[in-house]
């Protein structure tokens, strides 16, 4: 775009031709009032609030969607603009409700504010005023659409970012009612940043109902860490609670939105299930006691069972995948320090023994911009809703999207489903890698020259082929596949063939801050599996759920749970299977309690500060590691801050503990293939205490989906569980095969 | 009169392709066929003809033909706005009626002009027999190979489809077609961009009223000049105007440019039970309404309605006698516009409320002596303020009724009652 001169209320603006005068008035600080325009929405100009005058144009113009021209002459302050930004302002108070104390935005209304400068002291409008009906959304989002101002950021949002257009308008002229179309309400995963984009009080935040001011609390700068994005975001706190959580921005990571699961998640901060209060177990019986009486327990304990009998390898150390990168680097540098090698936080990995080892090599931003996405194992909406919400914007900007999965998964953007069997995966990609290395004129590995091709194969390959800039994301449910070490090689060879990228989803939250933190096994250490199978004598365990989070949860209880084993648990939450195999309960902070850092996919280190403190005697889990190590007179825990920590740990490379696979692709079970998967918003603790979001359509979600012949075979029906779920028949799932979504812990579950 | 568009009227069977093709019908469209003229050729006899689009807005069509991006990829459209729903307008229907076939020769002359393959001619919902007799002239055209892929093995095509409205008032706004044509909810669309540039589906559109595409053959035969004789300057050519009302003759008549107003008011039988003549809205609801007096003093053209301080519009043309009360008048065209309001944009959706509530109110005895000053300033802060035409065509209305007729809304607020009705 060329550059050229306007003139804005008198002062020469540099600006590119066609730009939209609104961004300029932005960029340049001059303030353009609006209630419609948002940055990254379409235009819509129907609040008709930034209108300003240009010279030469009998009419006023919206700033929103004029295009400016060199030599442009605007006025955004003359008698002329404001007569008409005061026109609208008073058209769009005489239907508001004037009743700002008693509205939940009140404070932080866009409405508000613009109507102080632009509005009138007193009233014209003496008629009745408009009243609408609201209505129950669901349990995220509260309506009171009489105080809708019909701006359509929500309807715009819905269809544009969300990718599903539940908000609609309906009726016309002064009936135009902005309300969901369907009566189950809202559903999308990404439904919180409607109450963000409302600029009155027609949408709220339901949860933080009538709970305080927005000027009551203050405002603390965090990061989410419930997926590989970690979203930036503020917790807003009053009185040491957080109250509520809203987006932040930052165009690398998540631009503007937040997905629900980040934004509702703090509900589970308040839970009564919380863990309180250091506890011992003394001949079988609970005690709380004090934390120096803890803390020697969980002493004596290690060194009696472990340490003092020079048995370190008999020590085992794990954590949950959600803990902060400075937890994952303290604990390890500690077990360490004390000889022991066993440490790691796959727990959900039925094969450790062939890990699944691929790069994300493509930052988040460029995820927008690739043409071609073979998307393996993902339900990616649900799962990773930050990242389907940037290859939706490839989609629509012409990408072709592919996906091999065991469902035909709702995705909001056009995508060539392929349903198949997770046995099919290794073998389809096996396909396209001969027909690509046969393209590139190079010879094949002998594993694929008996490989004939399918016709998917051959499809996908060419699409590959054809394209420019590929990314093949690889998901979660790839992680148990029997082939899931040769599908992830096989994923970088294909990639590195056509000049692509990969994107590993196998893992979320902070796994790549254990990896930079080395929070796994080196050459002579046990991973998760081995640990549980060994004859151990302790176990530090880090936040651990069992029966969500281990893959084996009932064989990891019975061995957590044996006489001899000493086991030490730092944990947020209260939860029985913890309380039966531990012998000291160390209570811990949970998100926005901690300070620390998350490393999310585009491999940045962010760092947040804790937002509150942790309730009652629970602790920020760096501080109890910190002091068992200075307990245990360990050398290099002198850390005043969380801040050391982090700076020790800043350079160090990423750890993976790679190992040649021999890629066979014979390797296939013959039995039914189940993929089990938590509902999206139980994947870990705090969320399962989030009441709203449990109870939203999502949370609900419990449901062991098979086809037909497949519910035959197993002798089930719709009404009937299938490893304790809820069994739904659909033909959107490949032959002999069960995808489990459920809110259920899974100890009924993969053991069978 | 009835020269041009009701050139058949008379006629049995005026609407059959029969009887337009015996008076000349097609002869353009056959020879554009056989590549005997240019579209530089045709834009220029429109421009010489000086016919304006008749729709109300009154640019002019030879212009508008020639801004089209003809030599642009892809594909490009050609509609016919049928969407008639102006109160007072009723001339459309009647082209549609009794002279289909001019319609669609002048769209396929347009669609030739603009290098567009495809027509969609929008016709309001409620004109079910109008679709009809159009339908039945498209499969006439179809059959007789006039239209089609190739036509006549040419190099020319021209797809024409009609499309039936779902009664909404807005969607007589070309945008607010376009969005309707597409499927989605009837509502104007911001400009620029201009539908020349992104029109339906996002590609080159040139939308014209029913009146001037009938029109264009008998330019094109008779030549522009011939045309814009029948006129006088900057109003070339015939208009159909449709008087109702107060007269004993309501309808619609296809006079030269330029009749005064008292031969057009002649034409319709004159006042109903020789009654004397209070008010006239020449144009359509939404132009201003004009006393007797500037009124009869007026010539039906374009200049000659503006220097009376009105619009000539679509030309519907509403005669109101002495016994009409303006304040009764001006309420319900008030609550036309309110209840065709789209509801998209502020002033509009707000304003249009507010301006029929106090005019009721006042109705109900209710008045207020500082109502009409808000009136007034509600009317104002509508003008100009909208995304499409519709709020200044609810404002104008109330302007010209309190600026001409002031007393009797003032007798209304202060008695409580109709100065006129009794």
């Amino acid at each position: 775009m060329a550059s050229i001169t306007i003139e804005i209320d008198g002062n020469i603006v540099n600006a590119k031709a066609g730009e939209r005068l609104i961004t300029i008035t932005d960029r340049e600080g001059i303030s353009v009032p609006r209630f419609c325009y948002h940055k990254k929405l379409s235009v819509s100009t129907s609040c008709r609030m930034c209108l300003v005058d240009i010279e030469g144009v009998t009419k006023p113009q919206t700033a929103c969607s004029t295009p400016v021209s060199d030599g442009m002459k605007i006025h955004t302050q003359n008698e002329k603009a404001k007569a008409s930004q005061k026109a609208v302002m008073e058209f769009l108070l005489i239907n508001h409700p004037l009743d700002c104390p008693i509205c939940d935005q009140g404070g932080e209304c866009e409405l508000q504010d613009v109507a102080v400068e632009y509005g009138s002291d007193v009233s014209r409008f003496s008629e009745g005023k408009r009243v609408v009906a609201p209505s129950d959304i669901g349990p995220l989002i509260q309506t009171d659409m009489t105080r809708c101002i019909h701006c359509t950021r929500c309807v715009r949002f819905g269809s544009e970012i969300a990718g599903i257009m539940e908000m609609g308008g309906t009726g016309r002229g002064e009936d135009l009612k902005i309300e969901p179309f369907l009566a189950e309400g809202i559903t999308s995963e990404l439904s919180g940043n409607m109450i963000d984009v409302c600029p009155v009080g027609a949408l709220t935040s339901k949860p933080f109902r009538y709970e305080l001011r927005s000027w009551q609390m203050a405002s603390a700068d965090s990061v989410a860490r419930h997926d590989l994005v970690g979203s930036n975001l503020y917790a807003q706190t009053y009185k040491g609670l957080v109250k509520r959580v809203v987006s932040g921005d930052n165009e690398l990571v998540n631009e503007t939105w937040i997905s629900d699961r980040d934004r509702f998640s703090y509900e589970g901060l308040a839970h009564e299930n919380r863990l309180l209060l250091p506890q011992i177990k003394v001949e079988g019986q609970w005690k709380e006691v004090e934390w120096n009486v803890a803390l020697d327990f969980a002493i004596k304990g290690l060194n009696k069972n472990a340490l003092n009998s020079r048995k370190a390898h008999k020590l085992g150390g794990l954590a949950s995948s959600t803990a902060t990168t400075e937890e994952f680097y303290l604990m390890q540098k500690m077990l360490r320090e004390i000889g022991c090698e066993n440490i790691d936080y796959r727990l959900n990995v039925n094969n450790l023994d062939d890990p699944i080892h691929l790069d994300s090599n493509i930052k988040l931003s460029d995820l927008e911009c690739v043409d071609n996405v073979l998307v393996i194992g993902a339900n990616l909406r649900l799962e990773q809703p930050m990242i389907n919400l940037r290859l939706r914007k490839a989609q629509l900007a012409g990408a072709s999207v592919s996906a091999l999965n065991v469902k035909a998964f709702d995705y909001n953007h056009k995508t060539n489903h392929s349903t198949v069997s997770p046995n099919e995966i290794a073998t389809i990609l096996a396909g396209a890698l001969k027909v690509i290395l046969e393209k590139n004129s190079l010879e094949a590995p002998s594993y694929i020259t008996n490989i004939n091709p399918s016709e998917l194969s051959i499809n996908l390959a060419d699409k590959l082929l054809d394209s420019e800039r590929s990314v093949i994301v690889l998901g979660e449910h790839v992680i148990n596949n029997t082939q899931a070490a040769s599908i992830a090689q096989m994923v970088a060879e294909i990639a590195k063939q056509v000049n692509g990228k990969t994107l590993n989803l196998t893992s979320s939250a902070n796994t790549l801050g254990a990896q930079y933190a080395h929070f796994l096994p080196k050459s002579k250490g046990m991973n998760t599996n081995e640990m549980l199978a060994a004859d151990m004598s302790a176990f530090l365990l880090l936040d651990i759920y069992p029966e969500y989070d281990f893959h084996h949860s009932n064989s990891a209880v019975e061995a957590l749970s044996k006489d001899d084993v000493f086991v030490v648990s730092l944990n947020s939450f209260n939860n029985e299977l913890v309380a039966q195999y531990s012998d000291v309960l160390l209570p811990m902070a949970a998100m926005y309690e901690t300070s620390g850092s998350h490393v999310n996919i585009n491999h940045d280190m962010q760092s947040f500060a804790a937002a509150v403190k942790a309730p009652e005697e629970a602790k920020p889990a760096w501080k109890i590691l910190k002091v068992i190590a200075d307990l245990l007179e360990l050398p290099g825990f002198h850390y005043e801050n969380v801040t050391q920590v982090s700076e020790e740990l800043k350079h160090q490379k990423i750890y993976e503990h790679k190992q040649d696979i021999t890629i066979d692709l014979g390797k296939k079970s013959s039995a039914i293939e189940t993929i089990w998967m938590h509902s999206a918003y139980h994947s870990d603790a705090l969320l399962r205490h989030a009441k709203s979001l449990s109870s939203s359509k999502i949370g609900q979600t419990n449901s062991a989906s098979m086809n037909t012949a497949t519910a035959k075979e197993l002798s089930l029906e719709c009404g009937n569980t299938y490893l304790g779920v809820p069994v739904v028949v659909s033909d959107t799932v490949a032959d002999r095969c069960v995808f489990v979504s459920s809110n259920q812990s899974t100890d009924m579950g993969r053991e069978s | 009169m009835n020269e041009v568009c009701f050139k058949n009227i008379d006629k049995d069977q005026c609407w059959s392709l029969e009887t337009y093709e015996a008076s000349g019908g097609y002869s353009t469209w056959r020879k554009i066929l056989k590549g005997e003229y240019t579209p530089d050729e045709i834009i220029n006899e429109l421009k010489t003809s000086g016919l304006r689009g008749r729709g109300g807005a009154g640019f002019p069509t030879g212009l508008k033909w020639s801004f089209m991006p003809r030599n642009a990829q892809g594909q490009k459209y050609v509609i016919c706005n049928s969407d008639e729903g102006e109160p007072g307008t009723c001339k459309d229907r009647d082209i549609l009626r009794f002279n289909p076939h001019s319609v669609i020769e002048g769209m396929a002359i347009g669609s030739f002009v603009m290098n567009a393959t495809i027509g969609y001619n929008y016709i309001r919902g409620e004109f079910m027999e109008p679709f009809n007799r159009f339908e039945g002239a498209l499969k006439e055209a179809y059959a007789a190979g006039l239209l089609g892929k190739n036509i006549n093995a040419s190099e020319v095509s021209f797809d024409l489809y009609s499309h039936l409205g779902a009664g909404a008032y807005i969607v007589g706004e070309e945008t607010a077609l376009l969005e309707s044509l597409e499927g989605k909810k009837g509502q104007p669309r911001f400009k620029p961009p201009f539908p020349a540039n992104v029109g339906l589906y996002g590609k080159p559109t040139t939308i014209n009223n029913t009146e001037s595409f009938a029109s264009v053959p008998e330019i094109m035969s008779k030549g522009g000049q011939w045309f814009a004789d029948l006129g006088v300057e900057n109003s070339g050519g015939t208009k159909l105007f449709s008087v109702s009302g107060h007269v004993n003759n309501p309808a619609n008549f296809e006079v030269s440019m330029g009749m005064p107003f008292s031969e057009l008011l002649e034409l319709a039988g004159g006042m109903r039970n020789g009654a004397k003549l209070k008010a006239v809205i020449p144009g359509g609801s939404s132009t201003p309404v004009l006393t007797a007096e500037v009124a009869m003093g007026m010539t039906m053209d374009y200049d000659g309605i503006e220097k009376a301080g009105s619009m000539l519009g679509a030309g519907s043309v509403i005669i109101m006698d002495e016994s009409t009360c303006m304040v009764k008048a001006l309420t319900r065209l008030a609550h036309f516009y309110y209840d065709e309001s789209c509801g998209q944009c502020t002033p509009c959706r707000e304003g249009t409320g507010w301006l029929y509530r106090v005019l009721k109110r006042i109705m109900d005895g209710k008045g207020k002596a500082e109502d009409i000053d808000l009136l007034m300033s509600v009317q104002e802060k509508i003008m100009g303020n909208t995304i499409c035409a519709l709020g200044d065509a609810a404002a104008m209305p109330v302007e010209s009724f309190l600026r001409n007729f002031r007393e009797e809304f003032e007798y209304y607020i202060e008695h409580g009652k109709s100065m006129v009705e009794k």
